[in-house]
């Protein structure tokens, strides 16, 4: 699974790379650069060659779109997965807290129920059989 | 009243006083109440986000990307959602570009100009956590380098900075005066977690 990623990670770090260098030459320009400056502009075209050809190896993969606003806000988007592991925890024991409590208010209300109407309380019990397992 | 259409099957099993009664839903294994971060093994993930703290800027997570990444894509039109909402018309072939079409780019020697420059300067990394006050685009040639200016900033700071704290005091003053049965500030983390 990794491994598709490392591919297309080398090739975009030998491409921005290029373009870093590109820049360094472009900043102060010699004209005995020229033949440099000639190859590292053919680079950039095989390398978005190279990229584009792990297209193939990444059609599967989704990429939440809130993401990119964590992007675009030149933040860090592993904070996104914090975010959403502690949404999801939250959410979680929300959950939890609402079963919990609908358990114990039922066991409450049978347990008063059977106290007022004991034989209604015991046919219902008999058809129901047991309690659904918890 | 004939009951509404579709309940007729979840009514077969009321029997005697219960003509409420329906059939219980089928139960599941995976509910709110299971741990789902252990279930889907999303511990050791749940560890390295969670655990620690999470550096907030993007050149935290791309340390070795050049250029000034933190600052916001609409600041220099590289934004991704720009991308997705319109993206470039392009042909699908790449074809490297001939001697001919090369010609256009032979370049005129010597420096670009300054504005041009800033590409691939990258922010020098903020040891000291205080110093975030200040400017955070950093400019390569500062505007004004005499010593007069600062001294006169200086000595602004100073002037204002006793007028704020009595500000600050007047208006705690007051504060305590007319709200004495309220708490005061209220606690910013609400507890909402059930367990």
């Amino acid at each position: 699974m990794a491994e598709k990623f490392d591919s297309l990670e080398e090739h975009l770090e030998k491409f921005v790379e290029n373009i870093r260098q590109l820049g360094i030459i472009v900043s102060d320009f010699q004209p005995s650069s020229q033949t440099g400056l000639n190859q590292k502009l053919n680079f950039m075209v095989t390398g978005l060659q190279d990229i584009d050809k792990c297209r193939q190896q990444l059609h599967d993969i989704s990429v939440p779109l809130e993401v990119f606003e964590y992007i675009d806000q030149g933040r860090n988007p592993q904070l996104y997965t914090k975010e959403c592991l502690e949404r999801a925890l939250a959410k979680n024991e929300q959950v939890k807290g609402k079963i919990d409590t609908m358990k114990k208010f039922k066991s409450l209300l049978i347990q008063e129920l059977t106290k007022v109407f004991p034989e209604d309380m015991a046919k219902y019990k008999a058809i129901r059989g047991e309690d659904p397992p918890t | 009243a004939a009951p509404p259409p579709g309940e007729d099957a979840a009514r077969k099993a009321a029997v005697g006083p219960f003509y409420l009664l329906r059939e219980l839903p089928g139960t599941t294994e995976l509910t709110g109440s299971t741990n789902l971060i252990t279930h889907y093994n999303l511990e050791h993930a749940y560890n390295k986000f969670c655990g620690k703290k999470v550096k907030e800027k993007l050149s935290n997570f791309l340390p070795d990307l050049p250029g000034m990444i933190d600052l916001p894509g609409s600041h220099d039109s590289s934004s991704l959602r720009s991308l997705i909402e319109k993206p470039p018309i392009c042909g699908s072939s790449f074809t490297p570009l001939t001697g001919a079409m090369l010609t256009g780019f032979r370049l005129h020697a010597g420096p670009l100009p300054e504005q041009c420059r800033l590409m691939h300067i990258q922010p020098p990394k903020k040891k000291n956590k205080h110093k975030h006050k200040q400017s955070r685009t950093q400019d390569p040639v500062p505007p004004e380098t005499p010593s007069d200016s600062d001294h006169k900033k200086k000595k602004k700071k100073k002037e204002e900075d006793p007028e704020r704290k009595r500000k600050k005091k007047e208006k705690k003053k007051k504060k305590n005066r007319h709200s004495p049965e309220h708490p005061g500030v209220g606690s910013s983390q609400a507890s909402s977690s059930l367990r």
